[in-house]
């Protein structure tokens, strides 16, 4: 097998096209490798900057009311990891930044099942285009015609003859161009290792290694469908046409088609939709404008008596925080019910999508490769759910300053000191461990081997058979 | 049980006082049904050099394919033993030639030559390499040029040189002069005469009677699959050969 293996490659390294393509495709790998690298730490830098100018806002505030200082806000940044640079994902579409305020929660009403095709990929050039859409064309024009150029012109009979299996020949063609695919994914890895080594922490080596081996698995199998191909219609032709036509298949139609049948079988309601019914569920509770709600009228009772006091103005706190607050808390739970809702939408719709993996194993590349980068949307939706976490903590900070900070009931010029704003916490993103997100992606890991097993037994099993070369 | 099946062959043909290398019986095979053999039979002894005379279809390509197992015989059985009488029907003990010699382009002579052998687990120096290939009429300065500036002659003492290398028992050749100038083609007849004087059996199919006759010992003419005679060498003459070979091909 090895010997077959090393005459592929002499070959290969006396095709002067084969140089002149590979040279091409480790050059702009290298450049699309390192472009990536650059945009992310300029987009890293562009955070710290804005990062630093809103720190520096709150530092030097002058004092002020609270109330205005929640709704003068603050900005959630999503942490770049190094990988984002490889796969940008949804953040093409999502974004990295969030908007924090009080009384508004973050919406999602984004379907990456639906929008499969649209996201990233052909956004900006990242590594991951040239991985999932240009190199496996690369190995296809490499590997349609490897079999059956060896049929064609006689060489099959002699190699037999020598004593070499079919079986060896055609796995000695498909792992010898798969090298090549695994030449140009090192390439890859080595130049993010050059540039980024330094912020190489275990989790990004283990999302890094899952990666280049998901990308291998996925090179594999293209090879090891073409070369399936050319040996079961024994001509090169036909085994060109119908690999490019599964091609097109799995990494256009496709995607496009289950995405779109996942958001039918569960859809997501429009934004607008969205919006209308948080704010209907928002006016039925207490409303901190609204002093003549039903529910103001409860808590103002309630607050009285626990101050046990009769008048509002008697109170040694400022009820209007208490009611800020209340509002805030009644707001995120309408928030989490339909957050919650369509968290279970998000989460059914990316299950038929993972599914469809068993049809199309491009489908599982792509989530793997988005999730190993950390930008699908279960990265999006931690950031999200982190962010909403550290929002709901700051509002009440800042409520509870108004109500318990020193202010009474109808002060509403109070202002609270420079001193406070400046010991308002900043948010700091967490990107989540790979370990912990794994339990989501073991189906798109599985579906993946499964491609591998079955192709590689159909490969083996077509090349049981010598009679009739 | 495969063990026993070839003690029990080595025993019946020790009794029967058979003596053949490749035994065709009764073989029948069509494609598409249109007949391609049709009821062949035919022996070759060790050490014999029997060619295979007929015209194009004849059926001397499926004889061949059959005999190398790239082929299925719908009915009739192919018997191959080799140099110990056991049945063998194993690649290794079998040289072949094609008709057609396709070499890899990007690898020279030599580097070819290297490539088949280690292919057959067949370990040479680069000197013996050489040697073969001179043997099998490649000059020198060939040697390590790229095949594809080899001419079909050229390819085809390349294609002979790696039969050769495996020392087999017996040698399938098909249309091995094609494309061989006389020198060299006179050349493969000496090396064919040489390896059967060693032991080695050879089946060789061809149009060129003048070469068949002056290479084998027995001559068989194969017409529309079937073996319509068998001459030994020695009986005739070129001439006599090519009129009995014409005779059988207008009737």
């Amino acid at each position: 097998m090895i010997n077959i293996l090393v005459n592929e490659w002499k070959g290969f390294l006396r095709n002067k096209l084969f140089i002149f393509l590979s040279l091409f495709f480790l050059i702009s790998l290298c450049g699309v490798t390192l472009f990536g690298i650059i945009q992310n730490e300029k987009q890293v830098e562009t955070q710290k900057i804005a990062k630093e100018h809103i720190r520096k806002q709150w530092d030097e505030m002058e004092p002020s009311n609270p109330h205005s200082a929640a709704h003068f806000g603050s900005y959630a940044f999503k942490s770049t990891s190094i990988l984002n640079s490889i796969d940008e994902g949804i953040n093409s579409v999502t974004g990295n930044v969030l908007r924090l305020e009080g009384h508004k929660q973050n919406d999602v009403v984004f379907s990456e099942a639906s929008q499969s095709l649209l996201i990233s990929k052909f956004g900006k050039l990242k590594p991951a285009l040239i991985f999932q859409f240009i190199i496996p064309l690369f190995l296809i024009f490499f590997a349609f015609n490897s079999y059956t150029s060896e049929r064609s012109n006689g060489r099959l009979k002699l190699l037999l003859i020598q004593g070499a299996s079919l079986r060896k020949i055609v796995f000695s063609k498909v792992f010898s161009i798969w090298v090549i695919g695994i030449i140009l994914l090192i390439t890859s890895i080595i130049v993010q290792f050059i540039f980024n080594g330094t912020q190489l922490s275990s989790d990004t080596l283990l999302r890094l290694m899952l990666l280049f081996s998901t990308y291998a698995i996925y090179f594999f199998i293209i090879v090891n469908l073409t070369v399936l191909l050319s040996v079961v219609f024994k001509n090169s032709t036909a085994a060109l046409s119908i690999t490019i036509l599964i091609w097109v298949v799995w990494t256009i139609f496709l995607p496009s088609i289950i995405g779109k049948t996942a958001e039918e079988i569960n859809p997501l309601p429009t934004r607008i939709d969205f919006k209308e019914s948080m704010a209907d569920d928002r006016s039925k509770g207490i409303d901190g404008h609204n002093p003549r709600g039903d529910r103001r009228q409860a808590l103002e009772k309630a607050t009285l008596e626990q101050y046990n006091v009769d008048k509002l103005e008697d109170l040694p706190i400022n009820f209007s925080g208490i009611l800020m607050q209340a509002d805030e808390e009644y707001g995120n739970k309408v928030w989490d019910k339909h957050f919650g809702s369509l968290y279970n939408q998000l989460k059914a719709q990316k299950y038929i999508y993972q599914i469809s993996g068993v049809f199309n194993p491009f489908i599982s590349l792509q989530n793997l490769s988005m999730g190993l980068s950390g930008t699908d949307m279960y990265h999006h939706l931690d950031f999200l759910a982190q962010a909403e976490k550290y929002r709901r903590v700051f509002i009440k900070s800042l409520n509870d300053e108004y109500a318990f900070g020193g202010s009474k009931t109808g002060q509403r010029g109070w202002k609270a000191s420079n001193d406070f704003f400046r010991s308002v916490k900043e948010f700091h993103y967490k990107n989540p461990t790979f370990s912990s997100f794994f339990s989501k992606y073991i189906i798109d890991f599985l579906i993946l081997l499964f491609w591998l097993v079955i192709l590689s037994i159909l490969l083996s099993f077509s090349s049981r058979k010598t009679l009739d070369i | 049980m495969k063990a026993a099946v070839l003690i029990v062959s080595k025993v019946i043909l020790r009794l029967f006082n058979i003596n053949y290398m490749i035994k065709l019986n009764n073989i029948h095979k069509s494609f598409n049904q249109n007949k391609a053999l049709d009821n062949l039979c035919l022996e070759v002894k060790p050490g014999e050099i029997y060619g295979l005379l007929g015209a194009n279809g004849a059926g001397k390509s499926t004889t061949m394919n059959l005999l190398l197992g790239f082929l299925q015989a719908d009915s009739g059985s192919i018997e191959v033993f080799d140099s110990q009488n056991n049945l063998n029907n194993k690649k290794e003990q079998i040289g072949y030639i094609p008709e057609n010699v396709n070499l890899y382009p990007y690898l020279s002579g030599l580097e070819n030559l290297d490539y088949f052998c280690k292919i057959a687990n067949l370990k040479y120096k680069t000197e013996e390499l050489e040697e073969l290939l001179s043997e099998c009429g490649l000059e020198l300065d060939a040697h390590n040029k790229s095949t594809s500036e080899y001419s079909k002659g050229m390819r085809q003492k390349v294609g002979i040189a790696i039969a050769l290398a495996k020392d087999a028992s017996i040698y399938l050749l098909d249309e091995p002069a094609s494309g061989l100038d006389p020198l060299a083609s006179n050349e493969l007849s000496e090396i064919l005469k040489k390896l059967a004087s060693k032991g080695a059996t050879i089946l060789m199919a061809s149009h060129d009677i003048f070469r068949v006759r002056e290479t084998c010992n027995k001559i068989g003419i194969l017409k529309k699959g079937k073996l319509v005679n068998e001459i030994l060498s020695k009986d005739v003459s070129s001439n006599q050969l090519e009129e009995i070979y014409i005779n059988f091909m207008k009737n």
